[in-house]
């Protein structure tokens, strides 16, 4: 039975060929994934393990705030911890945001999306950066030492003097004397700017502060004892673990952080998966029906029905078992190629060899194989039941059409349930203890089968009305038409795998495209400001610059008004009581420090109370108020980083985009709460008569600017085109993982086809003897394969902006309150055309010619005579 | 139009009588081989033929006479091995797919044995379906009449799941009619038919040929098809080995005893 197998596998070599690649498609985008991952994960773990490497214990102090200034201890409290018994060595540190890196031609050097890091250095101390040959470390205020990358990527050599801006010193020009790095792994992801400790302290303006250190313990004592004897005179926010411990507690918290990426990759692996099932299944179905005579006659002769059905499942295991191996070393390539489409993004990961784990393996090789044979299961027991003498006299291989009622029923309810819990999740508000956004997925997915199981209903339809417009091209398309309208469940099961991506495609092009459009409406609407000044670093919004520069832009006379905000990071706290007692409700945002004229820049879209807070007092976004069950001439408690826990008055809330996520008070109160004065944006409108084009000349004329460089100053125009950039490099990533499921699904196009022009061998020999000519062959072919892919992108467009719709409605209270359906590219670039509907529509259709070129030549060269009389 | 060359072994290269007529086909020693080495099958040796315009010819001879073969060379479906197929003035031989498609398509008209229609095109579709191919507006006088004879007329929106076996085969007349071709080539069309429905259909073909001056070479096994037709060629082993004129059933069925003798 097994060689009976193997010899039919070979016999439909062509078919299985299809099926294989989408095997390895599947299985390779899978394994991909997980080893793209796993490789950045070792790679972090090699970074934290080398910075902590020989470290016998690290002192450390604790922030809870993502973006804070960071929290200190003194550097006679570290002295003083680090001073008993069996301590050998012991060298404090010191690390910080707040010093750019220049290049020569003035131009902040860094990695988008990451900050660069400014920490001291001192020789001695073993673990983490390390100098490399050729420099040494870094002494006195005039000295500096850079990461291998950053050296590299700036051009820089040692010895030379280059140019840094501290937001405490302003522009400094050190001697740079070495570079360093962490053991060989390249790709930290960061900048790091490396001075000796004094010279860190003044530059992130720190004197006498560190941010713990490192700790080495004399021969034979054990680490624990030390750790024990360090404890009872570590300062409250600081904390003494061994070196082993801070490594992994800095891997786990940064796997955290990547969870985000891991999952999304990986749903797409199976999503990719997913649309390689339905190719694998139909694939089956269409050999199977093709052998029906065959294996009537293996039953004819003797063979049992399981033993037909042993046959057919022997052969979708082997090909699962080939096609996922060849699956995961294309995964190999997969990850290679994420890592490069990544790091074209601007997301950077440390490098080091690709990591293939045996999970990789078991997961590629299971999903692969499991789902092959799974598809193949209901062709198998179909061969199995084929009624001998029906397939041995009758061309058996037509399709048998049956009634699509039992079809309408089962779709239309499950249809129906999704919508209901997509429902409640839009205008119900949720509920059963899941949020709105939950029902709503949960609904999307539902309607999502729901609609597969209609798919064939809307088939002759649809297929009816795309081939009309292909009919008035001449016959080929009127026999494609009806060609495609034959067989409605085939067209929509072909078209059901196309519609899976480009479902996702719609859904992704009209979230951004929404999201954009929010971004559009809010800049254009909500804030009234010609020119915006921010700081370069992305990163941390609550990044900033010296509050001189307000001072000169107000001397400039192309300036109308000005308002200066600082941002910081703060946490809200307050006690909730539920039935099951009082809940601890604690949320972290930004604090803003606001002026008079606040309202007129950025104002709400409806208010109560004051908008400006005096001494003591706080105006918040309604919504933040409201969660907290804060009412305005009530209390408020906000949690500081440095200053702890502050009580305010509320007295006044306000809601719109512009007031979304805000929490302010007044400029005032801020020395009080913050230790940098740094101002975080200024918002400017120009003076009558002058341009935002002109006036932004003018502030970019400012010597201080110049000098300052990470200071950016944009127009409106400006912002929306940097947001846009941004949603579209997101876009283009989730862009360019679906078309590896399209492709797949356009496998299936070629697959059907196949079938199709195999069926209907006769009637094509009887075409061409009428006086069908080549061509016209290979196009009603194609053309049909325009018909079943177009209607499967048709599906996909509807269903994703209807998720769409659905999902941007449900995330209406984080503030994106515009729907919008890109169906035109905003404009010719490569991103923009890519987002937009019709381009996936007039792609799908051109992808439908080309996918069938191969059944369509197949259909071109049938030998006339020995077509017609086949039987 | 040219005349078989004089030194032609061509039994039947001349019109019978009176008036020379125009040759609508013709065949000059083809020679016909399928597979090669131990599978080499000769179909047809050297066989010369000519139909004039305005016959009505069959082509008669046991299974694997070569009789089928005959027919798909002359019709432009198949090529020859050696030799040259004229059809009117046109050596096909030399034509490429594209021209022998158009040649197919406006000069020869072709009624299968079984599935003469394609399945998706209703009847009226499947008749003009030549003239479509060629992106030419049928004549539609003429079309009205030939629906018309053949008592078509309120078939013409049915499927062809829809239609009886005989109304299958009459559609297929029509549309081989459609076009007024050159020749039609018959392959058995009453050899899915009964006896009543194939009597329609052949009083039809030689009505064809009677009143509207049609070409029709059919090949048949059947005595009593054949006898409609106005020569019988008789095929054996590749080679054209005897012929007959204003055949009946019964002088047919004798003179194939005789052969087989």
């Amino acid at each position: 039975m097994f060689r009976t197998s193997l010899k039919s596998l070979w016999a439909y070599r062509a078919r299985m060929t299809l099926t294989l690649m989408a095997i390895v498609l599947g299985v390779g985008l899978i394994s991909g994934v997980y080893i793209y991952t796993d490789t950045i994960n070792r790679g972090f773990n090699e970074i934290f393990e080398e910075s902590f490497s020989g470290v016998d214990i690290v002192v450390r102090t604790e922030t809870d705030f993502e973006f804070g200034e960071g929290v200190f201890i003194s550097e006679e409290d570290f002295d003083r911890v680090t001073s008993v018994s069996g301590v050998q060595r012991a060298y404090p540190s010191l690390a910080g945001l707040g010093v750019s890196l220049l290049d020569r031609e003035g131009e902040v050097v860094g990695v988008q999306g990451s900050p660069t890091f400014t920490a001291s250095l001192e020789e001695g101390d073993t673990a983490g950066f390390v100098i490399d040959q050729g420099g040494r470390y870094p002494v006195g205020p005039d000295e500096v030492v850079l990461d291998r990358e950053a050296t590299a990527a700036a051009g820089f050599e040692i010895g030379e003097r280059i140019t840094l801006i501290s937001e405490q010193l302003g522009r400094i020009e050190p001697v740079l004397v070495g570079t360093a790095g962490l053991a060989n792994i390249d790709g930290l992801g960061s900048r790091w700017i490396l001075f000796d400790l004094p010279t860190a302290q003044q530059a992130l303006g720190r004197p006498g502060m560190v941010s713990g250190g490192n700790v080495y313990v004399e021969a034979g004592t054990p680490v624990e004892d030390v750790i024990a004897s360090m404890t009872p005179l570590l300062p409250p926010n600081a904390s003494a673990v061994s070196g082993q411990q801070a490594a992994e507690a800095q891997a786990a918290e940064l796997q955290g952080n990547l969870g985000f990426l891991t999952t999304f990759l990986t749903v797409f692996g199976y999503i990719a998966l997913f649309v390689g099932a339905f190719l694998i299944y139909n694939t089956f179905r269409i050999v199977v029906s093709q052998r029906t005579r065959d294996l009537a006659l293996l039953r004819a002769i003797g063979a049992g029905k399981s033993q037909v059905m042993t046959i057919v499942l022997l052969e979708s295991l082997f090909l699962g078992v080939i096609g996922s191996l060849i699956g995961i070393a294309f995964g190999l390539l997969i990850a290679v190629g994420l890592q490069a489409g990544l790091s074209l993004i601007g997301l950077t990961f440390p490098s080091t060899s690709l990591v293939i784990a045996t999970r990789t393996i078991i997961v590629g090789m299971a999903a692969g194989t499991l789902v092959t044979v799974g598809s193949s299961l209901a062709p198998a027991r179909r061969a199995s039941r084929v009624p001998i003498m029906a397939a041995l006299n009758e061309d058996a291989a037509r399709p048998i059409r049956r009634s699509l009622l039992k079809r309408a029923v089962t779709g239309g309810v499950i249809t129906a349930a999704g919508v209901g819990a997509a429902w409640l999740g839009l205008f119900g508000g949720g509920g059963l203890g899941f949020s709105a956004i939950v029902w709503v997925g949960i609904g999307v997915g539902i309607v999502f089968f729901g609609m597969f199981a209609l798919s064939p209903l809307f088939a002759e339809p649809t297929t009816s009305l795309l081939g009309w417009i292909l009919e008035r091209t001449g016959v080929a398309g009127k026999l494609a038409r009806r060609n495609a309208m034959r067989s409605p469940r085939r067209t929509a099961a072909t078209a059901g795998a196309v519609m899976i991506s480009i479902t996702l495609v719609a859904l992704a092009s009209t979230m951004s495209g929404s999201l954009r459009a929010t971004i559009d409406e809010v800049l254009a609407d909500n804030i009234e400001a010609d020119v915006i000044i921010t700081s370069t670093n992305q990163f941390d919004p609550t990044a900033g610059f010296t509050v001189q520069l307000a001072d000169q832009i107000r001397e400039l006379g192309e300036v109308g008004e000005m308002t200066r905000l600082q941002i910081a990071p703060v946490r809200t706290f307050s006690v909730q009581e539920t039935a099951a007692g009082p809940v601890e409700n604690t949320s972290d945002h930004n604090i803003t420090s606001i002026e008079e004229n606040f309202a007129l820049f950025l104002p709400p879209e409806s208010s109560s109370g004051t908008l400006l807070p005096g001494e003591g007092e706080v105006v918040m976004e309604e919504s933040i108020a409201a969660d907290n069950g804060w009412t305005i001439g009530g209390e408020a408690t906000l949690q500081f980083e440095q200053a702890g826990e502050r009580t305010f008055t509320l007295v006044g809330t306000a809601g719109g985009p512009a007031w979304s996520g805000l929490i302010a008070v007044s400029r005032s109160a801020w020395p009080g709460l913050f230790s940098s004065p740094s101002d975080s944006q200024i918002y400017i409108q120009a003076a009558s008569g002058v341009s935002p084009g002109d006036l932004k000349a003018a502030i970019e004329a400012l010597p201080l600017v110049d000098e300052l460089a990470t200071v950016s100053v944009q127009t409106e125009e400006d912002l929306q085109s940097a947001a846009e950039r941004g949603i579209n490099q997101l876009l283009n990533l989730i862009l360019a993982l679906l078309g590896i499921t399209v492709i797949i699904g356009m496998l299936g196009v070629t697959n059907t086809m196949a079938l199709s022009v195999f069926e209907r061998t006769r009637e094509i020999g009887l075409l061409r003897a009428v006086g069908l000519d080549r061509p016209t062959t290979r196009w009603m072919v194609r053309m049909e394969a325009v018909i079943v892919s177009v209607f499967g992108c048709l599906l996909g467009v509807g269903l994703g902006i209807l998720f769409g719709w659905a999902i941007v409605r449900s995330l209406r209270d984080i503030g994106i309150t515009s729907f919008l359906i890109p169906w035109l590219p905003g404009s010719w670039s490569v991103s923009s055309l890519l987002g937009s509907l019709l381009f996936w529509v007039i792609a799908t259709a051109v992808l439908g010619v080309a996918f069938a070129s191969y059944p369509a030549r197949r259909a071109a060269k049938l030998n006339v005579v020995e077509a017609i009389a086949r039987l | 139009m040219t005349a078989p060359a004089p030194d032609q072994p061509n039994p039947v290269a001349a019109p019978a009588e009176g008036e020379p007529r125009p040759i609508a086909a013709r065949a000059e020693r083809i020679t016909k081989v399928y597979g090669a080495g131990d599978t080499r099958v000769t179909a047809l040796k050297e066989v010369s033929i000519a139909f004039p315009a305005g016959e009505f010819a069959a082509v008669m001879g046991p299974s694997g006479s070569g009789k089928s073969t005959l027919m798909h060379c002359m019709a432009g479906l198949d090529e020859v091995t050696g030799g040259s197929v004229w059809i009117g003035d046109q050596d096909i031989s030399t034509l490429t797919d594209r021209q022998l498609t158009r040649m197919r398509r406006q000069r020869v008209g072709f009624i299968f044995q079984a599935f003469n229609l394609v399945p998706t095109l209703n009847a009226g579709e499947n008749i003009t379906l030549p003239s479509d191919l060629a992106s030419s507006q049928p004549d539609r006088d003429w079309l009205n009449q030939v629906v018309e004879t053949l008592g078509l007329t309120d078939r013409l929106k049915h499927r062809p799941t829809q239609l009886s076996g005989g109304q299958q085969q009459r559609v297929a007349a029509a549309r081989a009619l459609a076009a007024r071709p050159d020749l039609i080539f018959a392959d058995e069309p009453t050899g899915n038919l009964d006896s009543s429905a194939s009597g329609e259909l052949l009083n039809f073909l030689a009505m064809a040929v009677r009143d509207f001056g049609q070409t029709i070479v059919m090949v048949t096994h059947d005595a009593v098809a054949a006898s409609y037709a106005d020569r019988i060629v008789f095929l054996a082993d590749g080679r054209i080995v005897s012929e007959m004129t204003e055949p009946t059933p019964e002088r047919v069925l004798d003179h194939i005893k005789g052969l087989e003798r």
